[in-house]
């Protein structure tokens, strides 16, 4: 599955798994290194998930404003 | 033709005296003549007969009666030769009383009932907006305009069409089953109004008649009764899909309130975006507490940490190497000291010499060198090449 077919709960519950991870601080540098970008990655298909949400639901307000 | 007249005189005078019940559609009373004509019609179907009685008999049974009323009348079929008419001769005729009526109602009640015209579970609900609801009532009567303005009042779009019919009387039977006949047919009808305005019992009577009852019953678009004030109970009430105790309130039952539904659409929208934004803000929540996360947001931390573990080995590493090299130099001094001690300089500057043969090798003994060899000298401050001339063995040791 690539990242932008996650849904948001996939990823977020992975971001989620990432930090425990690298909080756990039991990694090499470089699977640290890995797992940091990957959890930039995860946040950002968050945010735009959320982001797309509310774009959504203000165009449909919008939508509704003109036609009242 | 008078054979044939007389024939059919006598055959109809054969035939004996009824008791006929009908309702009186025409009522002349000459000035002066003995004799008063009736037409005497059935409530429901398109029957009638024509009554020839006296005034004395209707004067005695039927003093006070109009157009309109219910009479039971004991007659004989009469021929009357002149003109070739057929009518009914009655020597007593009685107006059926309010009371008389209600019973019958009541009876009519009863026996409907129990065939189970009346039950709930026979109701049919005409649906939340109808397409085209069918209205049968009286032209330009308040009970029209009170369904249609209401109606419209609460769903402007309301479509309707309207049969008008007779509401009381004689033909009002025959009117509104021909309309609901007409109605019931329109695909496009998912709703039928019967209404009309209060009146007396007798006024109401087609309401309640038996025909009708059935016919409503049998009727597959649901029908809605809207007849008189709340107090009047027609037996259509009992009939109908849904009744309704006005007209007024037939226009509440068919259609919902435009403006109550909008405030519930509203309402549920509003419901709506505070669910969703709700969500949205929670969510971005959890999302911003996460990437605060120290290994998140600051992930050079980890890295500042390697880097100082890096720089502390690397220090150790320094000041290890610079231990040993101090170490090392200290005893290259040691040695350097040693050296110099076991050095033959101090001896030679005591004015020693050491006798080296060409081979390097130290002079000990005379006779390690011959006569005529080669030999260097080695004095405190350089060196000097001799010939041995000659040698001498012994000396101390």
């Amino acid at each position: 599955m690539t990242d932008e077919k996650l849904s948001y709960e996939q990823a977020r519950a992975e971001l989620a798994t990432v930090v425990e991870r690298l909080e756990a601080g039991e990694t090499s540098l470089e699977e640290s290194l890995a797992l940091w970008e990957r959890g930039e990655k995860l946040a950002d298909v968050c945010q735009r998930w959320l982001d797309g949400a509310r774009e959504r639901l203000d165009a449909a307000r919008q939508a509704r404003a003109t036609t009242d | 033709m008078r054979v044939v007249s007389q024939k059919i005189s006598a055959w109809i005078a054969r035939l004996g005296w009824v008791w006929v019940d009908g309702q009186i559609a025409q009522i002349s009373r000459r000035p002066g003549a003995s004799t008063v004509f009736l037409t005497l019609r059935d409530p429901s179907a398109d029957l009638s007969l024509t009554v020839t009685t006296s005034r004395d008999v209707l004067d005695l049974g039927a003093p006070e009666v109009a157009e309109g009323a219910r009479v039971v009348l004991h007659a004989k079929p009469d021929f009357y030769p002149a003109r070739g008419t057929l009518s009914l001769r009655a020597d007593e005729i009685r107006q059926v009383g309010l009371g008389e009526l209600l019973a019958r109602l009541e009876k009519l009640k009863k026996l409907l009932g129990a065939e189970g015209l009346f039950d709930p579970a026979r109701k049919r609900r005409p649906p939340f907006l109808p397409r085209r609801v069918g209205l049968i009532t009286g032209r330009a009567s308040a009970a029209e305009r009170d369904v249609l303005t209401n109606a419209r009042r609460r769903w402007p779009a309301v479509e309707f069409r309207v049969v008008n019919v007779a509401v009381q009387g004689p033909t009002a039977v025959p009117d509104i089953l021909s309309a609901l006949t007409v109605l019931a047919a329109d695909e496009s009808i998912d709703v039928i109004v019967i209404a009309r305005g209060g009146g007396s019992v007798e006024d109401l009577l087609p309401f309640s008649d038996e025909a009708l009852m059935r016919a409503v019953f049998a009727c597959r678009t649901p029908v809605v009764s809207a007849i008189g004030h709340e107090t009047d109970a027609p037996l259509l009430d009992y009939v109908a899909d849904i009744r309704a105790s006005t007209p007024t309130d037939a226009a509440k039952r068919i259609v919902p309130d435009l403006g109550d539904e909008l405030r519930v659409i509203a309402h549920a929208r509003q419901r709506l975006d505070r669910a969703v934004l709700g969500l949205l803000d929670r969510e971005q929540h959890r999302l911003d507490a996460i990437r605060s996360r120290p290994v998140l947001e600051r992930p050079e931390a980890s890295l500042d940490q390697r880097s100082a573990e890096v720089t502390a080995l690397r220090d150790r590493a320094d000041r290890c190497l610079h231990h040993q090299l101090g170490a090392a130099a200290g005893d290259l001094r040691h040695t350097l000291a040693r050296l110099r001690t076991l050095s033959p300089a101090a001896t030679l500057d005591r004015g020693y010499a050491i006798v080296q043969r060409v081979d390097g090798t130290v002079v000990r003994v005379a006779s390690d060198v011959d006569k005529g060899d080669e030999v260097r000298v080695r004095v405190a401050r350089g060196e000097l090449s001799a010939t041995v001339t000659d040698t001498v063995e012994g000396g101390p040791r």
